[in-house]
């Protein structure tokens, strides 16, 4: 009895000599673990891991990963990477960034707010159409989507001849036969932007028509039949029914399209590839360049993590901006 | 015995089968040779010549690989294909090969060789070559492939270089000096037509183009340590000139303004298909797709020569091309690799009509024996292959961007040039 009465902090020997806990103890102690398992097993956790490992193995490793080497001198060929800064001072300092955060705003803003508008424009057309029974609704959803379904690389060169200055190029040619001059859409700085955000808009915008035609579908028809009976013109329904009752939709919709676009580099590679000089150069385009063509892996995983809080500061922007019940 | 059509058919039919199945099943779309091989060799290839969707084409290469592989019994080559995106491939190999899980042999572009070389990864092959072989490789190929130990680490197997198209109902004579080329351009650009078409985008073909004319003059990109130093000295004056040479085409309107936005030979083409322009800059091969795409009177039409330079005796030409490289440390590997190098070499080349590196094979192969193959020849002893030095892509990603700038008036040919300058060293220091 002695060794068992022996404190362990008095005497370190007693901690291995003596059991932790008198068989009379552990009944209660495996109660309680047995308890809490089963509260485990209950729960949401044992549902949520499998999706819990997918998302650390594929997305937050990667993310990890990118992190890591932005913080090291990582060169694709150099087989010893050290822990640096230079990664992300090289970028930070470069004046070519200026620039291409320039140009990405520019495509960024202009994309997202065409897309947005046309793909509403597009679904208030649709359902219009709908609510007077007029036939080729499901016809023009399906075209419209079609655009969607393109590879975006392949979105590129399909605008890259649409936009072919030369003197078979297709817009052009049309433009002639009105009497209209040729536009210089690739070659000329100021325009070669408006072209790459034209080719972005059209495919994107059967993302935004979708997306907005479903939040269409739930407003309830009794508000626009009270609104008529109080003679509400139609911009006045717009504006006071169908915006406020959108506005949850429209902000995921622009969070979801904001991503992409940020992300969105292939269209630009194929069409213009960044030109003329650097006027359609975008932050995606210029950190694929950066790995690929330099083979500078630290500094291309920098200018991704440029762009994943770009991305994450304004998705959180927008955030705020939905209706507090949605949040 | 009576045998009967049937039965006779039957008979044939049991024997010939299995060869036939045999011979088909020696190639599938990641396979050469038998499945159960005891030895196998991984093999990363482009789309053009074993699978080009030309049949022609894949029909040639089936037979040579069928009979490659009859030659070396116990070998299975299993095919991996690269697409179409050439940088973001070879820097997969390069990734790949350091994680240990790259291809055995591959096709490297040449453009790319500095930094496999520099990232150690390519195995010698020295010993799989005879020393008449190595000598026989045209100088720059030849320093091309070697290390600094002196072996050769890949086999350049096919080369190609830039050269002045013409039309020659537009421009009779070949024009041999840049005045001669402007000249020529605008008196085309008079008629209504593009007087002549270069790549001006952003693409490596634009920069490699583009740099004929500052090496027609003696100049130089990097000193011997790999230091950029195309932007100082006697190399600035001569790189000034080379950018005016462009300018002075597009401000006249001998060039169109539109050539900032051509970034691939294909447009090149399709404006000459097209009979919209008088001249274009392209590479070699595009003279078989001429043959091959034009009708046979407009074809005709179309004469090949050397690029211009500031005088008819200063010429220059950029030479690209392919090469095949053992990355795997087991020697008889090595060796199948050096085999197949040498098998895209000779019978390959002379299928494709491509142009071989080495002098002799010029006289082996009938193939080339057309008369563009002498001007293909001749211009190759002005060859000049890029620099084998790593900070190459950023040089040519500058120069990209400085023609776009200069060609569309947002430059100055000065200003332009410091940015370059001041980017490329940037980029050199992270090196």
């Amino acid at each position: 009895m002695a060794d068992q009465s022996a404190h362990p902090a008095k005497d370190p020997l007693a901690r291995i000599a003596a059991p932790a806990i008198t068989s009379a103890d552990a009944t209660p102690v495996r109660q309680r673990r047995a308890g809490a398992a089963a509260r485990i097993l209950s729960g949401p956790l044992p549902w949520l891991l499998p999706a819990l490992g997918v998302l650390g193995l594929f997305y937050l490793y990667p993310i990890f990963e990118a992190v890591r080497l932005a913080f090291t001198d990582a060169r694709l060929f150099d087989t010893e990477t050290q822990l640096s800064m230079r990664s992300i001072s090289s970028m930070v300092g470069s004046s070519t960034l200026g620039v291409i955060l320039r140009n990405t705003l520019t495509y960024t803003v202009a994309s997202v707010v065409g897309q947005i508008a046309l793909g509403l424009a597009i679904a208030l057309l649709v359902m219009r159409a709908e609510r007077a029974r007029l036939r080729g609704t499901l016809a023009l959803r399906t075209i419209v989507l079609a655009a969607w379904v393109i590879p975006a690389i392949a979105n590129g060169i399909i605008w890259q001849l649409l936009f072919s200055e030369a003197p078979f190029g297709a817009i052009n040619s049309a433009l002639r036969l009105m009497g209209v001059a040729p536009v210089a859409w690739l070659s000329d700085p100021s325009n070669a932007m408006t072209s790459a955000v034209i080719a972005t808009i059209w495919q994107g915008t059967a993302y935004s028509m979708i997306l907005l035609y479903a939040a269409l579908k739930t407003i309830d028809p009794a508000l626009y039949e009270a609104a008529a009976i109080d003679n509400a013109r139609p911009w006045e329904r717009f504006w006071f029914i169908t915006l406020p009752h959108l506005r949850a939709a429209l902000v995921v919709n622009a969070i979801l399209i904001l991503i992409m676009t940020l992300n969105m580099f292939d269209t630009i590679l194929a069409l213009t590839g960044g030109g003329p000089g650097r006027a359609t150069e975008i932050l995606s385009l210029y950190a694929y360049g950066t790995v690929f063509q330099n083979f500078e892996l630290g500094r291309g995983a920098a200018l991704s993590m440029l762009l994943l809080v770009i991305s994450l500061g304004l998705t959180v922007v927008l955030i705020a901006l939905l209706p507090r019940d949605r949040r | 015995m009576n045998i009967t059509r049937p039965s006779l058919f039957a008979a044939l039919m049991a024997t010939a089968l299995p060869s036939v199945v045999q011979a088909e099943d020696m190639i599938t779309r990641n396979r050469v040779g038998p499945a159960d091989a005891e030895n196998a060799l991984t093999f990363r290839l482009t789309a053009f010549d074993l699978y080009s969707a030309d049949e022609a084409t894949a029909e040639a290469f089936g037979e040579l690989f069928t009979d490659f592989i009859l030659d070396n019994p116990g070998w299975r080559i299993d095919t991996q294909l690269q697409t179409g995106a050439i940088a973001q491939e070879q820097a997969r190999i390069i990734e790949q090969s350091r994680a240990g899980r790259g291809p055995d042999c591959a096709m490297i572009d040449s453009s790319q060789l500095a930094t496999f070389k520099e990232a150690g990864l390519l195995a010698p092959m020295t010993p799989f070559f005879s020393d008449e072989e190595i000598d026989d490789l045209f100088p720059f190929v030849r320093e091309g492939v070697t290390d600094e130990n002196g072996d050769i680490v890949a086999w350049w197997w096919f080369t190609d270089l830039r050269v002045l198209y013409r039309d020659v109902t537009q421009v009779p004579d070949a024009p041999e000096t840049w005045a001669e080329m402007q000249e020529a351009a605008q008196s085309v650009a008079d008629t209504g037509l593009e007087g002549i078409l270069f790549n001006a985008g952003r693409d490596e073909a634009s920069a490699f183009d583009w740099l004929a004319h500052f090496w027609a003059q003696g100049g130089e990109l990097v000193d011997e340590d790999g230091r950029p130093v195309f932007f100082e000295g006697d190399n600035r004056e001569k790189f000034l000139r080379a950018v005016q040479v462009y300018a002075d085409l597009v401000e006249s309107g001998a060039a169109p303004a539109r050539v900032t936005a051509l970034a691939s030979y294909d447009d090149l083409l399709a404006s000459a298909a097209a009979g919209s322009t008088g001249m274009f800059i392209g590479g070699n091969w595009m003279y078989a797709q001429i043959q091959n795409t034009m009708p046979e009177d407009q074809a005709a039409n179309w004469a090949v020569s050397a690029l211009p330079g500031p005088s008819a005796d200063e010429r220059a030409t950029g030479t690209g091309g392919w090469a095949i490289a053992a990355l795997s440390d087991d020697p008889e590997k090595v060796e199948i690799c050096a085999g197949i190098a040498r098998l895209y070499a000779g019978p390959g080349n002379a299928f494709q009509r491509l142009l071989p590196t080495s002098a002799a094979l010029y006289q082996e192969y009938e193939e080339f024996a057309g008369a563009e193959f002498e001007v293909f020849a001749n211009a190759l002893e002005d060859g000049q292959a890029r620099p084998g030095v790593p900070i190459y892509p950023e040089i040519s990603n500058q120069i990209q961007i400085l023609l776009g700038n200069v060609l569309s008036g947002s430059a100055t040919p000065e200003e332009a040039l410091d940015a370059a300058a001041a980017e490329v060293m940037d980029a050199f220091e992270r090196l």
